[in-house]
């Protein structure tokens, strides 16, 4: 078996322990790989609370660095619950964001200089010209409530209250509406 | 890749939108931290947003909108041409390549009204290209007026044109026309 296979096929907490063993050393085949999986779900966290791509990316860098610095200094008592301090260290840098002590300069400074970057997979991104397409065989209703929602990822009564509607009506009309879009854009069962 | 407990998609979506509260917000984060599948699956839908959002500000969508989403397209730096004809009138228009959206805002006394439907006719030349009707098409009955956005990229591309937009109420079998507005539009001098 390759060895990206072998390391593909192992948990989250088995790839963290092998980091931790490896020390100074850096096992850096595993390093990439727990990084590959972890940097989605931090940039995902990030744009759902900061609602920013820059900061989102940021975070990515902050987090994922730290973790890494901490595996490999035997500072990650419970390498098995990787998953847990990644998410907990996400809600604490957000927060700072969120209250203006974080500043991009302090991630500059600190890991500027290891040439160290995270190499995060590029974000999934859908072809526009074919959701717009999509967005054209909707009901007026419903695909102004896929407008209002999603250009600014509003909540639903915050929809309901420019359009003098229902909170209740409007997520009927979006479950509704993305249900289709869904099966406009070939998109099955609980694939996403 | 896959879930034992995956996540409903309306549980994700009300996620995404911030709608959970926090006691069911944590724990769903806890998991998808620690799931492959639903991490993949909350990628899908964040790519869906930021794809609606790529489409209208490309220009590709037609769609009635409400005033604070106009704000808002502003304050994002989206540059956007504005038309009020009065009812009844007809005010000459135009887009230019640089113009990310034109926005035709047609007050009208909605008070009352339940149903709205807007028929489009577009006449080049006197000859009529297009007659359609949009059903039902959501307003806020308190904001007097609606707000007709055109695909941009589309009408980028047409001669000049008269577009007549009209507002008819719709109660029961009963109709009634509300307010008639024209375009006359021509293309922008390059």
């Amino acid at each position: 078996m390759p060895r990206q296979t072998a390391l593909a096929a192992l948990a989250d907490g088995e790839l963290a322990r092998r980091i931790a063993a490896a020390g100074a050393r850096v096992d850096s085949e595993a390093e990439s790989e727990l990084c590959r999986r972890l940097a989605p779900r931090v940039r995902l966290y990030g744009l759902r609370h900061l609602r920013d791509a820059q900061a989102a990316a940021d975070l990515v860098q902050q987090v994922l660095l730290m973790t890494l610095e901490r595996l490999r200094d035997g500072r990650l008592r419970e390498p098995d619950r990787v998953a847990s301090f990644v998410l907990g260290t996400c809600r604490m840098t957000v927060l700072e964001m969120r209250r203006g002590s974080w500043r991009r300069e302090s991630l500059l400074e600190a890991y500027g200089e290891r040439d160290e970057a995270i190499e995060a997979p590029e974000p999934l991104v859908l072809d526009a010209g074919r959701l717009a397409r999509c967005l054209e065989q909707l009901g007026q209703r419903e695909r102004s409530v896929v407008v209002l929602t999603f250009f600014d990822d509003k909540p639903g009564d915050a929809v309901a209250k420019e359009l003098g509607l229902s909170a209740g009506n409007v997520r009927v009309i979006r479950h509704r509406a993305i249900g289709r879009l869904r099966e406009c854009l070939g998109i099955e069962g609980d694939e996403g | 890749m896959s879930c034992a407990r995956p996540l409903e998609l309306e549980t994700l979506v009300a996620y995404w939108l911030g709608e959970l509260p926090a006691a069911v917000e944590a724990p769903l984060e806890e998991h998808v931290f620690g799931c492959a599948h639903c991490t993949r699956r909350l990628e899908a839908l964040a790519a869906f947003s930021s794809g609606v959002r790529a489409a209208v500000k490309a220009g590709l969508v037609a769609a009635v909108i409400t005033s604070p989403l106009l704000e808002e397209m502003k304050r994002q730096g989206m540059r956007i041409r504005e038309y009020a004809p009065s009812r009844g009138g007809t005010v000459a228009c135009t887009i230019a390549a640089e113009d990310d959206l034109v926005v035709g805002r047609l007050a009208a006394p909605l008070a009352g009204v339940t149903r709205l439907d807007l028929r489009q006719i577009v006449e080049i030349d006197g000859r009529v290209v297009l007659d359609e009707r949009l059903e039902d098409i959501p307003f806020d009955p308190a904001a007097g007026e609606v707000l007709s956005v055109p695909s941009a990229s589309a009408l980028k591309k047409m001669p000049a044109h008269v577009a007549r937009l009209r507002l008819i109420a719709v109660e029961g079998a009963l109709e009634r026309e509300i307010g008639e507005y024209a375009f006359a539009h021509a293309p922008s001098p390059q």
